[in-house]
């Protein structure tokens, strides 16, 4: 390869061939690539330069953070250290080669030819690279908790690089120069623009699609104008504002001019009418055909039948006409069955769905309150006295379940209270002579009236009335227990049933069903007290329990009627 | 009183709702095509035209109810055509030859409910319906002109909606129908009472739907206070977040280094179309500055911009002139972008409805979507939250995650 070389190499000839040929290409390789517009200076932009103050400590943190987890190695640093040493020593040697290219004594121990290596550099490469890539930097770091003399920069161009801390400003200064020389150039090739020098940063791809938008802008707005100006009917189009989006198939833009769009429309309306006329005329004609088609085959079968010598087609056709028409009638009858079934079944769901829609119609709505219309329908509601509730009941009621007449019939025979059978005249009691006298009740409450009054829902009165609780048609007595009088110690037991009655809203407790409670017990003798039980009072008891129970739960606010 | 009217006055008022759970209604019909839903022919052809082709779950279950005038509540997951469902059944129900306002539409932002309007444009667009967006931030005396002219329907937010009807300009008298979208947000506190002083307008028993993608139980319990017997329609939260929208977090040590994943990340954002949300205005305003400062291009929206800005940005993000906006929860609900495919959350939501709303700006109608939330250290935990509350996976963000986009 040097043929100035004072050392004799041995090599194969087509190697030599193989490998300037390789040289050539990367060389060529190199040379169009730097063609590339993105290789070019005018055309570089800042990469994403990091230079507000407020974010540099930020960096600082996070590259601190990620070295601090790699770099704590001293030996590590040594290793470097001692790199860097011989790196420099290369470099040194490397340059002071190429400077004197051949002419040093030193030129004959080295493969590389220096000289020619020299001319081959041609002057566009040193204008593209006019500094060896380590040395642009525009803004550093610090390893704070690292060897000293290292530091961190970023470049102009965007590339993080090491350095030695006592280096830092020489490159720095170095990479000022190279900004300023690339700002310049694009400066003098937009000279005619004269745009100020923060808008020459920017790429004219950028421009342009600002100045694209600056238009857009200007012509939605001068479209919502012509919107606002006059009494017109607003339509899809004129609200697109080139909006992307997609549409289904038969989508068609119409006009944005009234009467262009009616006639687009109009259009349209004939053209669909056309096309389904047009369908139903192809069916037709397909039906015909299809129908002559069918014809024709039956007419060839018939013909090669007769010809083989068979009957005519005719009662396989007929037999199988039969079984068709067989499946027909019974497809026909179940159908009807299951189309009944179906009809009663929609006819009992919109009877339902009517009584529910009354319900719904005489709903009212908290919000509706006070509205117009409302408040009649609020009174319409009336609330009736609890005479008038039970004359109503028994109004509804069917005569057969009316209580016995006393009235002159066989009916009027009585037991007393020892399970005697009594037969004497007895009054037909009204309502009126069973009730408590002291208070008048309400209808049935539901929940605590005053928390509905406030609520005004559906069915309740807006009066406020006293808070009555409803009371079973029986006066006001003592409720008496069940008494076990077939205990052994039926004192005890008495004394017991006392101490529960206090706490009365317990529901009673059944006793235990052992040998003892149950079995013969000869020594007791039967008390006197007579059978006493009165289904009445135990009734009246234990809706006096309920009461009580259900007078403690207050209704919450959020409380609504609802249907389901 | 019998023994079972005692029960069954006892069950009533033993029937405290924040223990009810609220179930879809039993006798929901599914109607699987809109051929078969009897619709007016104009509006069918609305309906294909503007890309509908088989309707979807909540289509298939709601249009009809709404149409025969019952009240319904219905929830869907995002962007399943909930916007439609109501559009269909307003202009199905509407008798263009009246010309007064019969439908009244209220969402809780201005752009929501100028989108709303233009679904009913474009579904109307061969009924020659008359729809208006009435919404702050504009020209009064436009405004009552517009509402002069006669539109069919209205659609807008509560306030404008309320002056407009305060001032007359806005007659209730022939409103049949209430639409509330986002219907969670606007039965929330800072709406609900906007809500009532235009409901106290309406004439008495007036249809009212609610539509949202999220309705907390609060929300359900209060409904009969201003409906009747509602139709509902609802979805169990652990089936509200789209299998479409793949969602993942990436954990960052400390609150700066969230600037640098996302510039990271922007060469992904660009490919179709992303949101980033964040939960300021300020912090929007900080986060845009600082993206252009490192020459990305981004652009920005909130509620302290003038509505003519507001309007502007939409309108280019729309027509995909800008393909990445930075923005406040004013962009989580019921924005309807197809294009859009990345949602970011910058800051966490603040609750968990808003999570499902941010995400499903993404993953439109069945599209593909991908939900990337930045988590500090004590974050994971609300996020950890968040996933187990919808039944629903959010991994580590994957290296590959262009690709499902």
């Amino acid at each position: 390869m040097n043929e100035q070389s004072s050392k004799k190499i041995l090599f194969n000839k087509s190697t030599l061939f193989s490998l300037k040929a390789e040289l050539l290409r990367k060389q060529e390789e190199v040379k169009e690539k730097k063609q590339l517009p993105q290789h070019k200076v005018e055309n570089f932009k800042p990469p994403p330069t990091k230079s507000s103050k407020k974010e540099k400590p930020i960096i600082d943190h996070k590259k601190t953070f990620k070295d601090s987890l790699k770099a704590v190695d001293t030996e590590e640093i040594e290793a470097c250290r001692k790199a860097k040493k011989i790196l420099e020593k290369k470099a040194e040697l490397y340059e002071h080669l190429s400077d004197s290219s051949g002419n040093s004594e030193l030129a004959g121990r080295f493969l590389v030819d220096f000289d020619s290596k020299k001319q081959q550099d041609t002057p566009v490469e040193i204008s593209d690279y006019p500094e060896p890539p380590e040395e642009h930097f525009s803004e550093r770091t610090e390893f704070t908790n690292d060897v000293d003399e290292w530091t961190e920069y970023t470049d102009c161009l965007g590339r993080t690089r090491k350095c030695l801390k006592s280096d830092v400003e020489m490159y720095i200064r170095r990479d000022k120069d190279l900004l300023k020389a690339m700002t310049g150039t694009v400066e003098e090739e937009s000279i005619e623009n004269e745009i100020s020098e923060n808008k020459t940063e920017k790429p004219l791809l950028v421009q342009k699609t600002n100045d694209y938008l600056r238009s857009l802008r200007e012509k939605w707005e001068e479209k919502e104008k012509e919107l606002l100006a006059k009494d017109r009917d607003i339509h899809y189009q004129d609200l697109l504002f080139d909006e992307a989006r997609m549409h289904g198939v038969g989508y068609y833009s119409f006009s944005m001019d009234e009467s262009e769009r009616r006639n687009q429309m109009e259009e349209l309306m004939k053209r669909r009418e056309e096309t389904l006329l047009a369908q139903k005329q192809a069916e037709q004609v397909r039906k015909k055909r299809d129908e002559l088609m069918a014809a024709r085959v039956a007419a060839a079968r018939a013909r090669q039948r007769a010809r083989a010598g068979l009957p005519p087609e005719d009662p396989q056709e007929k037999r199988e006409e039969f079984t068709q028409r067989l499946l027909q009638f019974l497809n026909e009858q179940k159908n009807e069955v299951d189309a009944k079934a179906r009809e009663e079944e929609k006819r009992i769901k919109e009877e339902h769905e009517k009584e529910r829609q009354k319900l719904r119609e005489a709903y009212i709505r908290e919000w509706d309150l006070g509205k117009e219309g409302i408040d009649d329908k609020v009174k319409k509601f009336k609330e009736m006295t609890q005479e008038e509730y039970v004359e109503q009941q028994r109004d509804k009621r069917i005569d057969e379940f009316a209580p016995p007449q006393a009235t002159g019939s066989q009916n009027d025979q009585y037991f007393d209270e020892r399970g005697k059978l009594v037969s004497f005249e007895i009054k037909n009691k009204t309502w009126d002579d069973v009730r408590p006298k002291t208070k008048t009740p309400p209808p049935p409450e539901i929940g605590d009236l005053t928390a509905m009054n406030e609520q005004k829902g559906l069915y309740f009165s807006t009066s406020n009335k006293q808070n009555i609780k409803y009371k079973n048609f029986v006066k006001s007595q003592e409720p008496t227990p069940i008494l076990n009088e077939l205990d052994d110690d039926f004192e005890d037991h008495r004394s017991n049933i006392d101490k529960r009655k206090h706490d009365s809203s317990n529901i009673e407790i059944e006793p235990p069903p052992t040998y003892e409670y149950y079995g013969p017990v000869p020594k007791q003798i039967r008390s006197e007290k007579p059978f006493y039980s009165d289904l009445r009072e135990a009734y009246s008891q234990g809706a006096k329990s309920l009461e009580s129970k259900s007078s403690n739960r207050q209704l919450s606010n959020k409380y609504d009627f609802m249907f389901d | 009183m019998t023994a079972s009217e005692v029960s069954f006055n006892r069950k009533i008022i033993s029937e405290d709702l924040s223990n009810v759970e609220f179930d879809t209604s039993e006798d929901v019909e599914v109607i699987p095509t809109f051929d078969s839903m009897g619709l007016r022919d104009e509006l069918l052809r609305g309906i294909y035209t503007y890309g509908f082709e088989k309707p979807s779950a909540i289509q298939q279950r709601s249009i009809l109810p709404i149409v025969k005038g019952r009240d319904v509540i219905a929830q869907a997951q995002s962007g399943t055509g909930k916007t439609a469902t109501f559009s269909i059944s307003i202009l199905q129900s509407l008798d263009t030859t009246l010309r007064e306002t019969q439908v009244l539409i209220l969402s809780p932002t201005r752009e929501l409910a100028t989108q709303i309007q233009k679904v009913i444009l474009a579904l109307g667009d061969f009924m020659n319906v008359q729809c208006h967006a009435c919404i702050g931030g504009t020209n009064l005396g436009e405004d009552i002109r517009k509402l002069d002219y006669g539109q069919h329907v209205v659609s807008g937010t509560p306030g404008r909606v309320f002056d407009m009807i305060r001032r007359r300009v806005l007659r209730t008298r022939s409103i049949k129908m209430l639409v509330l979208d986002e219907a969670d947000e606007m039965l929330n506190k800072g709406f609900k009472e906007q809500i009532y002083d235009v409901y106290r307008y309406l004439p008495p028993a007036t249809q009212v739907v609610l539509i949202s993608a999220t309705l907390p139980h609060e929300i359900l319990e209060m409904t009969s206070k201003f409906m009747t017997d509602p139709i509902r329609i609802l979805v169990k939260r652990d089936e509200l977040t789209l299998e479409g929208i793949k969602q993942f977090f990436v954990a960052v040590e400390r609150e700066e280094w969230k600037f640098d994943t996302l510039c990271d990340l922007y060469d992904t954002l660009t490919i179709t179309q992303a949101v980033i949300f964040c939960n300021t205005k300020r912090k929007v305003d900080w986060l845009t500055q600082k993206m252009q400062e490192a020459n990305f291009t981004v652009s920005s929206m909130h509620g302290d911009m003038p509505q003519k800005e507001r309007d502007n940005i939409m309108k280019e993000f729309r027509s995909g002139q800008s393909r990445v906006l930075i923005t406040t929860d004013v962009w989580a609900r019921g924005i309807d972008v197809q294009q859009v495919s990345l949602v970011i959350n910058y800051d966490l939501p603040n609750n968990r409805e808003l999570y499902i709303h941010r995400i499903g700006r993404s993953g439109r109608f069945g599209r593909k979507g991908v939900a990337i939330n930045f988590v500090k250290s004590d974050d994971i935990r609300i996020l950890r939250d968040i996933e187990q509350y919808y039944s629903t996976q959010i991994d580590e963000m994957p290296m590959n995650v262009a690709d499902l986009i």
